[in-house]
């Protein structure tokens, strides 16, 4: 797994790339809240992430709860159609906002 | 003589007039008991009192309910004011009701205590009034004003004062009669109302089982209707889903939620059997709604006669006691607060679910109205108390179990204090019938498409991935399908790191993969110290520690999922996929 933290127009944009699995995870995690407790909203893009298991979709929980918490956005982007399909198992794709690129992401806040 | 005589007329005279009264007073007394239309009654009665007074009108002033204001029911003569309303105090009339003592008024003019403004309504001139209050004991009820008396010297006498006020009297106790009729048949309907709530609260509640059936449930009002409810039901699989709540306080507000509560449960409970997560919906619905700070605490459950795993969400709920097949108790606490306290911060998330195989034992789960009612002595029963009394009935049948544990109570505590609520579900009839021999791998035939042993490291479980997604491309299914059962086989490799080896990093797991027509076989074997399957296993998505969440998504793909200890030691997972 990689990942790659950016800010665009006030957003900090999180992207993974790869399997998010449980030999990761406790990367992402590290990653997510780290970006959760700055200032600015966070974008997730999960183009590049082909697998993601529990311990990954935990995680992103974490973070999503962190970020309610202190009134900051917090959406997924691109999530591909194997790891939606993880969302849906677990019951919590009506949790994320999830957008489609990060483009409309930025065109949906606007 | 004449004086004599004179005086003897009189005594004559006054003796027919004093039976004239006792004739009018015993006519009206007649007219009152027989009266089925108190306002005509009165009516009656004022025209006979006015006409035996020989006034030249009557009227009858009743006192509101505040006291405020003086109101006409019925007059007869002189002039029609009949619904006219005085303030309380106004007038000779409201000065009678105020001091509650009857009066003479020769001439109105000399009197500042005159309201002059009824005369100014009706065009009448009132020169003297004779006024009689209504009271039974302290309570005033009104007066019986009459106008301008018509013979002799025009005047009023205290003679007629009394005779009024006997009258008066009898017309206040009339009065206060039908009141206390009247509102008896309200309270009469009220309760007719309420036995009609009890009748559909009681047709919330599951039709009993039979005895063979696993789940049994009792419910005993404190009061008409309760604020506790509990269900269940089977699905179409064959497991079954049950629930019970108690809603804050009693009485009708919280037979109503508890009306709403139960009627969302059977809604929902069919389309929705994760226990978590159908509770977070309720949460949502009812937080939306509830109103005056009500709550109600609750436990969902979904029991599998198959297995005999039960899958429990509870929401501030007492916990819920598990009765071990060898004889020992484990209570199975709150996971979150109650619903309609407030809406999830996060909505969609399920609350944490506990999860554990009853494996012959029993669960029972009761309102603090069982825990604390009375028992012989004064004595509560406590949770001390409900074990002691599971135990002694252990061998009876549940129904009659759960009917011992309500005798108990309803034979100490008189007047019930709380609604008792308790429902059970006992697996020792379906463990009997369960084959125990699914955890040896000869009862597994079919073609193997997989045997891997690999180290228990979160680093191999992409290889473990990889493998089974190859093999699953060899067997009739859709790719949706296999990465399923990738994601699955994942979670539970998983758990045998995470919690089997506890992530020491040592250790091996053997997967194997059959395929037989009709299904897939998943064998997860490891060979650390045996974890106890029925041991209650918390699912908690504020904790972010994957297994809760990884067994969920297990047995979201897979069929069957059960948890054994293979000779040799270790533990072995077998989960089965039925293909189409």
């Amino acid at each position: 797994m990689k990942h790659e933290v950016t800010e665009r127009a006030g957003t900090t944009v999180v992207a993974f790339a790869g399997d998010v699995d449980l030999q990761n995870s406790p990367q992402a995690r590290k990653v997510l809240l780290e970006a959760v407790a700055g200032e600015h909203p966070v974008l997730v893009d999960l183009s590049g992430v082909d697998y993601i298991d529990s311990s990954g979709v935990a995680s992103l929980v974490e973070a999503l709860q962190t970020a309610r918490k202190r009134d900051l956005g917090f959406a997924l982007v691109a999530v591909s159609e194997s790891a939606l399909r993880v969302f849906q198992l677990a019951h919590l794709d009506k949790v994320f906002t999830i957008h489609g690129t990060l483009d409309d992401a930025f065109a949906d806040n606007r | 003589m004449t004086g004599q005589s004179n005086a003897m007329d009189s005594f004559a005279d006054g003796e027919e007039r004093i039976t004239d009264h006792l004739e009018l007073l015993a006519t009206m007394g007649r007219d009152f008991a027989a009266s089925l239309d108190i306002d005509k009654t009165l009516a009656r009665a004022v025209a006979r009192i006015t006409g035996h007074l020989d006034a030249a009108g009557g009227a009858l002033f009743l006192l509101d309910e505040a006291g405020e204001t003086l109101r006409c029911h019925a007059c007869c003569g002189a002039t029609e004011i009949t619904g006219m309303t005085l303030a309380a105090d106004a007038g000779i009339v409201g000065r009678c009701v105020q001091n509650n003592v009857g009066e003479v008024v020769h001439d109105t003019t000399d009197d500042p205590g005159f309201n002059p403004g009824v005369d100014a309504q009706t065009g009448y001139t009132t020169r003297s009034i004779l006024c009689a209050p209504m009271s039974v004991q302290d309570q005033r009820i009104g007066a019986i004003e009459l106008i301008n008396k018509r013979s002799g010297d025009a005047l009023f006498t205290d003679d007629d004062l009394h005779v009024l006020q006997t009258l008066a009297s009898s017309a206040a106790l009339a009065i206060l009669n039908a009141r206390m009729a009247e509102a008896l048949v309200e309270q009469e309907r009220v309760r007719r109302e309420l036995e009609l709530a009890a009748e559909i609260q009681r047709s919330l509640l599951p039709e009993p089982g039979d005895d063979s059936f696993p789940v049994h449930g009792v419910n005993v009002p404190a009061r008409t209707v309760s604020g506790d409810f509990y269900d269940f039901f089977a699905l179409a699989d064959g497991r079954i889903c049950f629930n019970l709540g108690d809603v804050s306080g009693k009485g009708m507000n919280a037979a109503l939620l508890m009306a709403k509560t139960a009627s969302l449960y059977r809604c929902l409970g069919k389309t929705v059997p994760e226990p978590g997560r159908l509770l977070a919906v309720l949460n949502d619905e009812i937080a939306e709604t509830a109103t005056r700070g009500m709550f109600v605490t609750m436990v969902a459950g979904v029991y599998d006669p198959a297995t005999g795993s039960v899958r429990l969400a509870n929401a501030g709920h007492e916990p819920p006691l598990f009765h071990g097949r060898d004889d020992t108790f484990t209570a199975v606490p709150a996971g979150a607060p109650p619903l309609g306290i407030s809406p999830s911060p996060v909505p969609g998330v399920p609350l944490p679910e506990n999860e554990l195989n009853l494996d012959g034992g029993a669960l029972y789960v009761f309102t603090d109205g069982v825990t604390e009612g009375f028992v012989d002595g004064g004595d509560t029963l406590e949770v001390g108390g409900l074990k002691a009394l599971i135990r002694e009935h252990g061998s009876a049948t549940i129904p009659v179990r759960l009917a011992a544990v309500i005798d108990r109570i309803t034979r100490g505590d008189t007047t019930l204090r709380d609604d008792l609520t308790i429902l059970a579900i006992d697996d020792g009839r379906e463990a009997e019938n369960r084959p125990v021999g699914n955890e040896t791998s000869s009862e597994d035939g079919g073609e193997v498409l997989l045997a891997l042993t690999v180290p228990a490291q979160a680093g191999r479980l992409k290889q473990v991935r990889g493998a089974v997604a190859e093999a699953m491309s060899r067997c009739p299914c859709d790719a949706q399908t296999a990465r399923d059962l990738v994601l699955a086989v994942d979670e539970a490799c998983q758990n045998v790191i995470r919690h089997a080896y506890r992530d020491e990093a040592q250790g091996e797991i053997v997967l194997e993969i059959r395929c037989e027509p009709g299904r897939l076989i998943f064998r997860i074997r490891d060979f650390a110290p045996p974890i106890d399957t029925g041991r209650v296993r918390p699912r908690d998505l504020d904790d972010v520690r994957p297994g809760g969440l990884g067994t969920h998504l297990i047995r979201e793909v897979m069929d069957e999922v059960a948890y054994s200890a293979p000779p040799g030691g270790g533990n072995l997972l077998r989960m089965v996929k039925r293909m189409p």
